[in-house]
Parts: structure tokens; C-alpha cells; sequence
């Protein structure tokens, strides 16, 4: 096959893939800053509410957790639905069972 | 578990009470019995579960990148030659000047009129006293005046004196390369397990191969072509699975924030080359100066704990990237090089997933002029080296017979150093620069190929049946102390799908990091002495499966990129006969690609 017409394939493939696979999230980053800045207060080590991660929990569980809201909803009342997804998408994106960093430590 | 599904019973029978009319005992006691069977089957279910986690020691995952590359070299220039002390061949010329002779004993003797290069050979040998009948004789030296006519001419202008070049006789060979399609597929196999609450066990098993190819072993036409223990993870090595990575890692040593970590390293794909891999950072050490598998020791400090700032960390890293004698036939005795150290610092000033910076300071101490390794013996070096074999080789030009190769001198140290910094913006922008150093000293040794960054004098002598000279390594034509230095900057933005991402770097004549490793189809780009631009764009289609198309495009300034041995020479100068490269020396080259990567 001339090159030329295989990345016109391969193009062609990767709109047709990403316009029907392609998922909206929430913003990891953000929920970064928003998780350390609202729940490191009472999460992290010899707080009220003992240290969480994101590694505490799994994908699945981090997604069930705030579907269900399993949580003080006062602790909740300062962050919008928004703040939520982005809260969530961190936790879901770094959680046990998602990609580490491979450093030594 | 138990306490919850008792609870739930005890919820279960509460309700029905409150909510009801107040069941009989009898239906009370079926549903209890009813429930109590539930419970029954749940907690075994519990149990097999729990059962296969305990026995399930590794946790496995990887990921799958196929790629499509296509790969174009523009002027690719062959034209081999070394520095030959001529004086010290003029020492020799007694033992280089005896008749060769026949079995029966009969003097060897040439036409010197069978070309101009003969009578050149005739006529300088007679200019310089030879008689004219001895001057007819075929020695070891009218042997090689006769196939090499510019030695012959370099005698005649009186200019072999000293170190010079010598060529060999063949033509300078210019030409371009296009592999329209190149394929390849990169597997690699992560494992994770509990040894105990302080600690982990961490691996990585690397298949990477290029399509239709399983024989692990290439023609040696570059150092990329060269079957080794560093590189093994970033060169296509057919389907053989290799150990990239395999350690522990011992955290809060004595309830301190001391880490040790013994194994095969995670020394590739660091910090910032992770943007273009699409992946979370793939290593420790700067992928700026070091992409190469090493076998050693880190011993970190998690420094965060005490400063709070996230992600601080100060680590020691000492690893052995080669030895000298064990598997070295070391049992003859003839062994003459050194174990390769490397030690340094590797400081993360700060990772807090906005903000990154690292500091690297590494040595290499007792470099050789090679690693051991596995290559297929390039069928043109057998004119060059080897006229006794190619008298055979010829005659299977296809064959080339599989070699491992040992370095024979250490030829000095390499000090690196490193400045990276990386921002990740709220927007899903990212940028990064980095600023590397590379600093050699040389022992003034050398081996077939050169020594630290400086070409080999040769000096030839007589084989051992006495009718040959040959050309051996004899030491570095200098041992200056060489600075390199590299920048490397890149920023990736969000775009439609996915992202979008662009790169450039540089360096210098003398930079040489060890990213050998680095698995780009043409070469490390990163170790690029010249120029490199790198565009690309990122389609995720899943958070765990996306496609790369994008292009490298490298200017090579100098020769001898990513590798310590041999002087660089200008490009420009190779193509244009003025300098000589043992292997063949690029211009420019281009690699378009596009890759699908799933992760499991």
C-alpha cells in the first residue's frame, strides 16, 4: 500500500475511533488543587477523618463513593457539582488500580 | 464482612416490623433461616475470593503500543578511514619491506606496469634507494601500496609523516534511505507484589520487536544496531521478552524516611520525555540525560515529610553498567578494561503535579570503548579489516556471520549533570525545559572505534604469518577534557480528542547522555548532536487506549551521536571527503509515525 494512502487510512480510522469512543471527565489537575485545598484538612495523617489517598481506594470505588455520595454532605457544601467531578476525576485518574509513576519511589 | 451482613439481617427484620403487620413467629423464623442460608453461601463466596487474593502474589498489568514508522535518511555518507603514526610506520619499514615468497621459496614479485598505481609503487621505492630489482619484490608494504593508490600519492608528496589520514580503498558512497513502512510492536508486562508492609516488589518485562524479525541480532551500521544490556528494552530485539526492570524497594527503613531499592533500575523514559509517551513519568533519573537500563542501588530520602513540600525527594543512585572480567574470558588472563560506575544524585526539588523540578549530577567512571553485545558482522567492514575472510565473506555477501563484541580500552569518565523543569497547567497545557551537560575526560586510550570523543591512532604492524600489515589501535589521538551540552523544551496543549504536541532540541558537538535506550525508530532523538523537532498529536480514545501520529525530524550537525567513542566530525565535512567516519555518518533524517497504545 503507498504511504500515502495509509495515513489517510490511519487519519481516517482515528476520527472515526475517537468520535465514537472518546469519554468527558472532569479535570484531574484541578481536582488536584481542590482536593489538597478542601479534604487534605480533614484527611491526611492524625486528622479527623485519617489519611486518604487517592490510593485508598480503587477506580470503581472512588466513582461509587461520590456517585452515591458517601460522605458528610457538610464537608461537601463549599464545592459546587463541578468541583465534584474534578475532586473525582483526580481521585479516579491516580487511585490504586490506575497508572503510577515508575520511579524507584 | 460479617459484621455488615448482620447488620443488614438484623435491618432486614427490622423493617418489616415497623413497616407491617406484625408477622408471626413461624414467618419470622423462615426468614431467618431463609436469610441465615444467605449469609452462609455469602461468607464462602468471601472466602474464595479471599482465598485467590491471598495466593494471587503478582499484581499484573502492561500496555500494547503497535506503531507504523516511516523512516527516510537524506545523504548518507560512507566513507571509512582512520589516523595512522606514520612515523612509527617508517620505523617498521625494514620488517614491512621483506620478500614474500612462494612455498618452494621463490621471491614474490608484481608488474609494475600493470597500472599507474604500480608504477607509482615502483618508482617511489626505487626514489627512495630500493634497488630496481628489489623494488619489483612483493612485500607486506608493496602489498598495501598496491591497493591503497592514496597512501601511495601521500608517500610521493612526502606529506605521510606524523598522524595522518589513511583511507581505505573503497569509494566514498553517498546516498539516501527511505523504508516507506516500517512496523513494530512493543509489549510490556508490569509486575507489582507485597513482600511485606515496608516492602514492594516491582518488574517489567519488555518485548519489542520490529514486524517480520525475530533473529535479535542486526548488522552493525550504527550503535542503535548493536545488541546490548543497556539498551535491550529500546531496540527492536525480535520476540524475546526481555527484564527491563526488576527490584524492591524497602520504604521507612527503621521508621525513618529512608528508602533502599536494589535491582535492575527504572532508568528509562524519565521526566520530561513522559509527555510524549503519553504516560504517567517512566523513571527516576532525568529522561533528558539517562534512558538506559542499569543494574544498581538507590537510597532515598523522602525529604516532603520533613519540608511538606510534595513530592521532595533527595536520592543516591550507584549502578554497574558493565564488568570487565566475569564472562570476559577473564581465565586467559588478557583482560585490560574496568568495570563501568555510574553514581550521582537524582533531586526532585519539587513535584506537587503543577510544578517539577529535577536536579541531576551523575558520574560515569572507567567508560569503555563499547559495552559487550551481540551484532551481525557488516559484510563491508570485511574489505576493510578482514582481506583474509573477505576472500571467503565474498562469496556470501548475505551472510553475516553473528559476533559478540567486547570493548578492549577504558577510555575515561563522562560527568553529567541536569536542570528540568515541568508545568502543568489547570487547562491541561504542559511545559517543560531542560538544560543537560555532559563533561569527559579522556584516559588517552583508545580501541578499534576511537577513544572518549577522540579518534584512535593506529599503527601498523605485521600480522602473525609475517605477510601482512595491519592496522592496530594503538592510543587516542588526544586526551582533552570535552564539554557538551543539550537543551531540550516542549509543550503539549489540549486539543480536539486529545492533545497536541510539539518539541525541539539540541546538542552541542561533544553532548553525549547515555538515552540510548530511548526507543525512536531512527535513534535516540535525544541524544541528537545537531538538531531535533518532534510534532505530534495524541487522540485518546479511552483513558486507557490512544493513538499517536506524529514526525521527528533530526539535523545532524556532527557524527558519532549517543556514543562516547570517536571524535565527532562535521557532518559537512564527511560529505564533502574532507573527514572519514567508520560507521556511516547522517545528514538529515525524518520519521513520520503513527502508533495505537492500549493499556491493561
Amino acid at each position: 500500500m503507498k504511504l500515502q494512502k495509509l495515513f489517510v487510512l490511519v487519519l481516517a480510522l482515528v476520527f472515526t475511533a475517537t468520535a465514537v469512543l472518546a469519554v468527558e471527565g472532569g479535570n484531574s489537575r484541578k481536582g488536584k488543587y481542590l482536593f489538597k485545598k478542601n479534604c487534605k484538612v480533614c484527611h491526611s495523617e492524625g486528622a479527623e477523618g485519617g489519611n486518604v489517598t487517592p490510593l485508598s481506594k480503587t477506580q470503581s470505588q472512588w466513582d461509587r463513593m461520590f456517585k452515591k455520595a458517601k460522605h458528610d454532605p457538610k464537608a461537601w457544601e463549599n464545592l459546587s457539582e463541578k468541583d465534584l467531578l474534578d475532586v473525582n476525576q483526580f481521585l479516579f485518574d491516580h487511585a490504586s488500580d490506575s497508572d503510577q509513576p515508575e520511579t524507584c519511589g | 464482612m460479617r459484621l455488615f451482613l448482620t447488620l443488614i439481617l438484623a435491618g432486614l427484620i427490622a423493617l418489616p416490623t415497623a413497616a407491617m403487620a406484625a408477622p408471626t413467629l413461624e414467618d419470622l423464623q423462615l426468614q431467618i433461616k431463609a436469610l441465615s442460608e444467605e449469609l452462609e453461601d455469602m461468607s464462602e463466596l468471601v472466602e474464595q475470593a479471599e482465598t485467590h487474593v491471598a495466593k494471587d502474589r503478582i499484581n499484573w498489568y502492561g500496555d500494547l503500543r503497535v506503531k507504523a514508522d516511516a523512516v527516510h535518511y537524506d545523504d548518507v555518507t560512507f566513507n571509512p578511514g582512520v589516523k595512522v603514526d606514520f612515523d612509527a610506520f617508517a620505523a617498521n619499514m625494514g620488517a614491512f619491506s621483506t620478500p614474500l615468497t612462494a612455498l618452494d621459496g621463490t621471491v614474490l614479485t608484481y608488474d609494475e606496469t600493470a597500472s599507474p598505481n604500480a608504477t607509482n609503487v615502483y618508482n617511489l621505492l626505487v626514489g627512495n634507494g630500493f634497488p630496481a630489482a628489489a623494488a619489483k619484490n612483493l612485500t607486506p608494504l608493496t602489498s598495501m601500496m598496491l591497493a591503497n593508490p592514496g597512501m601511495v600519492d601521500g608517500f610521493l608528496a612526502g606529506q605521510l609523516t606524523g598522524v595522518k589520514n589513511f583511507s581505505f580503498p573503497v569509494p566514498q558512497k553517498t546516498y539516501d534511505i527511505d523504508n516507506d513502512i516500517l512496523y513494530s510492536t512493543r509489549l510490556r508486562l508490569g509486575m507489582k507484589a507485597k513482600v511485606s508492609n515496608d516492602i514492594d516488589f516491582t518488574g517489567r518485562l519488555t518485548m519489542y520487536k520490529n514486524w517480520g524479525d525475530s533473529t535479535a541480532v542486526k548488522v552493525f551500521d550504527s550503535w542503535d544496531a548493536f545488541t546490548m544490556d543497556g539498551t535491550n528494552s529500546g531496540n527492536t530485539t525480535g520476540d524475546l521478552v526481555h527484564v527491563e526492570r526488576a527490584m524492591f524497594i524497602w520504604n521507612d527503613i527503621a521508621d525513618t524516611n529512608f528508602y533502599l531499592s536494589i535491582g535492575r533500575r527504572p532508568s528509562t523514559y524519565g521526566m520530561p520525555t513522559n509527555y510524549r509517551e503519553n504516560e504517567q513519568r517512566g523513571g527516576t533519573p532525568s529522561g533528558h540525560l539517562v534512558n538506559f537500563n542499569f543494574d544498581g542501588v538507590t537510597i532515598g530520602y523522602k525529604l516532603s515529610k520533613v519540608t511538606g513540600v510534595d513530592g521532595q525527594t533527595v536520592r543516591f543512585c550507584y549502578g554497574q553498567g558493565y564488568e570487565s572480567e566475569y564472562g570476559n574470558g577473564e581465565l586467559f588472563g588478557g583482560i585490560e578494561t574496568e568495570d563501568t560506575h555510574l553514581g550521582g544524585f537524582n533531586i526532585d526539588l519539587i513535584n506537587d503535579g503543577m510544578h517539577a523540578v529535577q536536579l541531576t549530577a551523575f558520574r560515569a567512571q572507567d567508560i569503555n570503548d563499547g559495552f559487550k553485545g551481540v551484532f551481525a558482522f557488516p559484510t563491508a567492514y570485511a574489505p576493510l579489516f578482514a582481506p583474509t575472510m573477505n576472500a571467503d565473506m565474498q562469496k556470501f555477501p548475505t551472510f553475516n556471520f553473528v559476533t559478540r563484541y567486547q570493548p578492549s580500552a577504558t577510555i575515561g569518565n563522562i560527568n553529567l549533570a541536569g536542570i528540568g523543569y515541568a508545568y502543568e497547567a489547570f487547562n491541561g497545557a504542559s511545559f517543560f525545559g531542560s538544560l543537560g551537560y555532559t563533561g569527559s575526560e579522556s584516559t588517552g586510550e583508545a580501541g578499534m572505534f576511537g577513544g572518549m570523543l577522540s579518534d584512535a591512532v593506529f599503527e601498523a604492524q605485521l600480522n602473525d604469518t609475517k605477510d601482512e600489515i595491519i592496522m592496530m589501535p594503538a592510543r587516542a589521538e588526544n586526551d582533552k577534557d570535552r564539554d557538551g551540552y543539550g537543551i531540550y523544551v516542549g509543550m503539549q496543549l489540549p486539543a480536539p480528542m486529545g492533545k497536541f504536541g510539539l518539541e525541539y532540541n539540541y546538542g552541542s558537538m561533544f553532548w553525549t547522555p547515555f538515552t540510548q535506550a530511548q526507543d525512536d525508530a531512527i535513534s535516540s532523538k535525544l541524544a541528537t548532536r545537531g538538531h531535533a523537532g518532534e510534532a505530534y498529536y495524541v487522540f485518546d480514545i479511552t483513558p486507557r487506549a490512544f493513538i499517536k501520529v506524529g514526525g521527528i525530524y533530526y539535523d545532524y550537525k556532527w557524527t558519532g551521536s549517543g556514543s562516547p567513542v570517536g571524535e565527532p566530525k562535521e557532518v559537512d565535512d564527511v560529505l564533502d571527503g574532507k573527514a572519514y567516519s567508520m560507521l556511516p555518518a547522517i545528514d538529515t533524517a525524518w520519521d513520520a509515525y503513527a502508533s495505537m497504545t492500549v493499556k491493561f
